[in-house]
């Protein structure tokens, strides 16, 4: 997704993204909502029992003014972590970590964890130091197999990559006078390629 | 978990490709109505009973109501982002869209698409002096007026602005207006031929 | 933008050219053009002169600038400067382009033209690349790249604004100015 999608209503990565699963400690008793533990039979939520939440779970029931549950930084963005990522940005597979390395991330700093500061510092420091990377690869291929290129970006890097992919086949397109010929709109060719492929799927 | 059908519906909808539109998950879409209706009766009874007296049901509540909460963000989203991809339709397929993908869409989603289309036609009918101006045309700056294409497909006779009948036949070629032609070009039924 | 829409914009620009027909002034919307005597130089729009040049009503004067020896210069010059330096003509690429495919044969050592232009394309290219790195990396706020045209801005600017948007949003959940939300 991208980042200026972050906490667009109607965003569809957004979301996703917030369903992501924070570690969370019950603060104070929840009746009857039990069953959310999956891994007790309690009826109810009762404090001091851990288990995680979705994000969007989690940021209701914790924030400046409530403190039903308390959060801990997923450990994608604990030290051990953010020490990788100040060796070497570039090198380290965000889509593993991620796959919205990024967005999620920025989410967690809502809840002003101590460790927030460093975290919000290494999001920015990442997102610099494997800048270049992203750039230039999509930069640099035309009409080739991409998804070597992107498999190991962040989700708001893989469109980032596709922006300047975008840029880069409209201007080859234009040069090389592809633009001049009206075409079939791309909507109707994956269209006809679909129903192709039911038509044998059935025969 | 709670609201986890609800995401499966925003799922199923970002997984599907461009050009294609899956079924209106009515099935879901009850489901995840099922599922909010029951958080808000008991909402409401813990209410009462809160209002009655009793204590510390406060946190269930809030955590309900952000179940209902997300729920509610996914349904909407749902409609409206197939409704975005509904109205892409229109752009590229013309006013008429493809049986199998009408198929796909739920009874609202139809009269929404018709509505749509009428509104846009009404529009495009009162700009441009009498006639109109066909906003879906020269997308990007023409360069000639006529054009040389072929045919894709059989599609049988076609009357020009003057009232000739040309006759659209697989692999036959013309030279007819860009402005006549462009839709046929865009449906896949023509090829443009450059030199 | 689209590329045809930036050449769209390239087409107006005016050139010269040589036409072999005699005609009285003609009006037009965009200004008045004419009278043509055949024989006698005369600068029309760039999408005139190809259309001219396309029913073979006229030969096209290439510009000065799009001279090999000109164009070795200024490709030495781009290589030399750490900035962009300012191009003779602000449509370079869309006017080269349209000429070496419509008029090939009016313009002198065209292959060489084509390389010498392409080369210089790709220099400023790359030095638009190092310079958006440059400054996604700093703290800057705020950069200034003089004399860069609407077709290499158009070519970066899907990506460029995405990025520096994402930036943007990294930036200020973090710093001094950060902006936590209490919902």
């Amino acid at each position: 997704m991208s980042l200026d999608a972050l906490e667009n209503y109607y965003d569809l990565d957004d979301i996703i993204s917030t369903n992501e699963k924070i570690p969370c400690k019950i603060e104070i008793p929840i009746y009857r909502l039990g069953y959310l533990d999956s891994s007790s039979v309690n009826e109810h939520l009762t404090p001091g029992s851990k288990l995680e939440f979705p994000f969007w779970m989690a940021r209701s029931l914790c924030s400046r003014k409530r403190h039903m549950v308390s959060v801990e930084m997923p450990k994608q963005y604990r030290e051990a972590y953010r020490e990788i990522l100040t060796a070497d940005a570039s090198v380290v597979d965000l889509h593993k970590l991620g796959p919205y390395y990024f967005s999620f991330g920025i989410h967690m700093l809502k809840f002003e964890l101590p460790e927030s500061p460093d975290v919000a510092k290494i999001l920015v420091k990442s997102f610099q130091q494997r800048f270049r990377k992203v750039m230039d690869s999509s930069q640099n291929c035309y009409n080739e197999d991409t998804s070597k290129l992107t498999d190991k970006l962040d989700e708001s890097e893989i469109l980032l990559f596709r922006a300047g992919q975008h840029g880069l086949n409209e201007f080859v397109r234009w040069e090389t006078r592809q633009t001049e010929k009206l075409t079939t709109s791309e909507m109707v060719k994956n269209h006809r390629k679909r129903k192709r492929a039911i038509m044998e799927d059935i025969g | 978990m709670l609201a986890e059908r609800a995401l499966e519906l925003i799922r199923e909808l970002q997984r599907s490709l461009d050009g294609t539109l899956p079924p209106f998950n009515e099935d879901k879409v009850r489901q995840v109505l099922e599922e909010m209706r029951a958080l808000f009766e008991q909402n409401q009874k813990d209410v009462s009973a809160t209002v009655a007296g009793e204590s510390g049901l406060f946190s269930g509540v809030q955590l309900r109501h952000a179940a209902l909460e997300r729920n509610k963000r996914c349904l909407l989203a749902y409609i409206y982002n197939r409704i975005q991809k509904i109205r892409d339709m229109r752009w590229e397929f013309g006013s008429v869209l493809p049986q199998d993908i009408k198929y796909n869409l739920s009874e609202q989603e139809v009269q929404w698409f018709n509505k749509y289309n009428k509104c846009l036609a009404n529009y495009m009918r009162s700009i441009g002096g009498t006639g109109g101006l066909d906003l879906t045309q020269d997308m990007k700056p023409p360069k000639t007026l006529y054009i040389e294409v072929r045919c894709l497909v059989d599609h049988g006779e076609f009357e020009t602005h003057d009232g000739n009948i040309v006759v659209l036949k697989k692999n036959s070629q013309h030279f007819l207006l860009r402005s006549e032609c462009e839709h046929l070009i865009r449906q896949g039924i023509l090829e443009h031929m450059v030199h | 933008m689209d590329p045809a829409e930036v050449e769209f914009i390239a087409e107006k620009e005016l050139i010269t050219i040589v036409p072999n027909f005699g005609l009285d002034k003609i009006y037009l919307i965009s200004g008045d053009i004419g009278p043509f005597i055949a024989g006698m130089p005369i600068d029309v729009p760039l999408w005139m002169a190809i259309n001219l040049k396309q029913r073979q009503k006229a030969r096209i004067r290439p510009p000065e600038w799009l001279d090999v020896e000109k164009l070795r210069e200024k490709k030495q010059e781009e290589t030399d400067s750490k900035f962009f330096t300012e191009m003779p003509c602000k449509c370079y690429i869309e006017m080269t382009t349209l000429l070496l495919k419509h008029a090939v044969d009016d313009i002198p050592h065209a292959d060489e033209t084509r390389t010498l232009i392409k080369d210089i394309w790709d220099l400023r290219m790359a030095k638009l690349r190092s310079s958006i790195d440059t400054f996604v990396k700093s703290d800057a706020t705020h950069a200034k790249l003089n004399h860069l045209t609407l077709m290499e801005l158009n070519t970066v600017r899907p990506f460029l604004t995405k990025a520096l948007d994402q930036l943007n949003v990294l930036r200020s959940n973090t710093g001094p100015g950060a902006q936590y939300t209490q919902d």
